[in-house]
């Protein structure tokens, strides 16, 4: 899987530096910093009032309040879904 | 400052980030962005194709990557590299051609050098049966007159990894699993075909926005805008432009020596190898085709995330902008965001559109600074990392008998990576440099004047003999790791 979250100045005044961050601890405390590629991103375009983070293909967007959330559903459960 | 300009292509490219600067200086980017095109490109006389509506097109999709958008067309969306599918020529693709220097001499050494039975003859001349030619080339090693041309597409050539290939419209395409953004392709192509995105936008948005935004130059700097400019005179005129205050990378670059050699030390007792980590396109060049030799790879942060970390640590708030030669460095930002270094890479290429749309010249200003040591200041240039790896060894007391390999350009690295893989590499230290002849020689550099190197070793001249270590050991207080890892 690869996260991408964008670091363009739209997303980074949203919060695009918490983001990851918070994305990043959570990969790590769910040991899935090596089999998960976390990187930045160009600006996605279409930019709103959120963060845009792009899983494998598809685009979602994330308050840095909302990574927890976020990070739960669609990471952990998308990894789940893979591995049944 | 007169702006020259080694082609037409680099012009275009300057003409169009200026103007995408300026509007985005005056909040008007959105809505004037569909003008600029009319502006580069003013009545209805072609100057460069087949019609202005193509060159309008052409600027359209670079008023795109300048902005730091890419073509929803695009095949590699990824990647910093993009094709401008506009200006792409779709070159001949046979690539080796019988000229008319073909004298229809007896000894036909053409003939006999071809295993693919890909010669013959017709009237006396040699021609080549496109249909099983396997463009080995042995052909037109073994003709006398050199009557036998290669005429390989110039961006396929550039590429050191192969990863340029044709589509079933001989357009180019880029295999983004491959590049490693070394920026050939983008200075070889006679078509301006190639072009990297930017971050002049977002470095604008950051300023305009209030925020605490710094800049980072690397250690190439010193003459880059001017005979005269030194990085004092460019840390005045970077402040008029918006940013809090500049920093030279060449401090970060330190760290990184006195980091790199104690590691350096600990392998090299061990018996093992190491290669340098400071140039981005070789290490992704190691990461990409040369997975086996990745644990050799130090450990140690390249000089931008160093610089970043020490800004950050001196101000949390910091949005660091990296500004150099360098292409790769933006695929940096992008691959090392837990990292806590830069936030954003320019190239001089960019930051000159900057200054220009400010109407900014830093030859007009006053200051002084030195924050990196000779040997920090020396990164750009191919040797000047060993170089300054070892003299950081020598500071410490230390004196092993250490082989270096410098590999300038990436066929040398290449080169090396492969004796390394194999277990055949003589030497104990690699320095791995994409650019032959380092940053210097980089895509993002502006055109050198013949006084280039002078102008610089001038400057560095009169800086003063710190030496590395006891350069890194003032902002002990900071506490700044240089370990590859995430920032906590």
């Amino acid at each position: 899987m690869v996260i991408q979250i964008c670091i363009g100045s739209a997303c980074h005044l949203k919060g695009a530096r918490p983001v990851i961050q918070r994305v990043n601890e959570l990969l790590k405390k769910n040991g899935l910093d090596d089999s998960v590629k976390l990187e930045g991103s160009f600006c996605m375009g279409e930019c709103s009032d959120k963060v845009k983070v792009k899983v494998d293909d598809e685009i979602f967007e994330v308050l840095p309040e909302e990574v927890d959330q976020f990070f739960e559903t669609t990471v952990l459960g998308r990894l789940k879904g893979t591995a049944q | 400052m007169k702006r020259n300009f080694v082609t037409d292509i680099n012009k275009i490219k300057y003409e169009v980030n200026t103007e995408v600067a300026r509007l985005a200086y005056e909040g008007k980017l959105e809505e004037k962005a569909n003008e600029i095109p009319y502006k580069i490109i003013p009545g209805r006389k072609p100057r460069y194709r087949c019609c202005v509506y193509r060159e309008r097109e052409i600027i359209r999709e670079r008023v795109d990557l300048a902005s730091g958008r890419i073509s929803p067309n695009s095949k590699s969306p990824n990647n910093i590299v993009q094709v401008i599918e506009a200006a792409c020529q779709g070159c001949p693709i046979n690539r080796f051609t019988v000229t008319n220097n073909c004298q229809m001499c007896l000894a036909k050494r053409c003939l006999g050098a071809c295993n693919f039975g890909a010669i013959k003859f017709e009237d006396g001349h040699a021609v080549i049966d496109h249909t099983k030619c396997k463009e080995c080339g042995k052909c037109a090693e073994a003709c006398p007159y050199n009557a036998i041309a290669d005429s390989e597409r110039p961006c396929k050539r550039s590429c050191p990894v192969n990863a340029i290939t044709m589509d079933e419209d001989d357009i180019v395409e880029i295999d983004e699993s491959k590049c490693i953004h070394c920026g050939q392709c983008v200075v070889n192509c006679p078509f301006g075909a190639l072009s990297d995105r930017s971050f002049i936008v977002d470095v604008i948005n950051m300023i305009k926005n209030g925020e605490e935004v710094y800049a980072m130059v690397a250690p190439a700097s010193s003459a880059v805008f001017g005979p005269d400019v030194t990085t004092g005179k460019l840390r005045a005129a970077l402040k008029d432009l918006g940013f809090k205050d500049m920093y030279e990378v060449s401090l970060g670059a330190d760290f990184v020596s006195k980091h790199e050699g104690e590691e350096f030390l600990e392998h090299y007792e061990k018996g093992e190898k190491m290669t340098t980590s400071c140039c981005s396109a070789f290490v992704t060049l190691i990461r990409k085709h040369f997975p086996e030799d990745v644990k050799n790879i130090s450990s140690t942060v390249t000089p931008m995330t160093a610089t970043g970390r020490i800004v950050k640590a001196m101000h949390p708030n910091a949005i660091c902008v990296f500004i150099g030669p360098c292409i790769a460095k933006k695929s940096e930002v992008i691959d090392s965001v837990t990292l806590g270094g830069a936030d954003y890479a320019l190239t001089y290429f960019e930051l000159l559109s900057m200054f220009d749309a400010k109407n900014i010249d830093p030859e007009d200003y006053e200051d002084e600074m030195q924050q990196g040591s000779k040997f920090g200041m020396n990164y750009c240039i191919a040797g000047g990392v060993a170089g300054a790896v070892l003299e950081s060894i020598k500071e410490s007391g230390k004196a092993p008998d250490v082989k270096v390999r410098r590999c300038s350009g990436t066929e040398e690295c290449k080169k090396a990576l492969t004796l390394l893989k194999v277990g055949k590499l003589p030497e104990d230290l690699v320095e791995g440099m994409a650019c032959v002849g380092g940053c210097i020689c980089g895509p993002g550099m502006l055109e050198k004047s013949r006084t280039f190197m002078k102008d610089r070793m001038k400057q560095l001249a009169a800086t003063d003999d710190r030496g590395v270590n006891e350069n890194v050991v003032q902002y002990d207080d900071l506490h700044v790791d240089m370990v590859r890892e995430d920032v906590e």
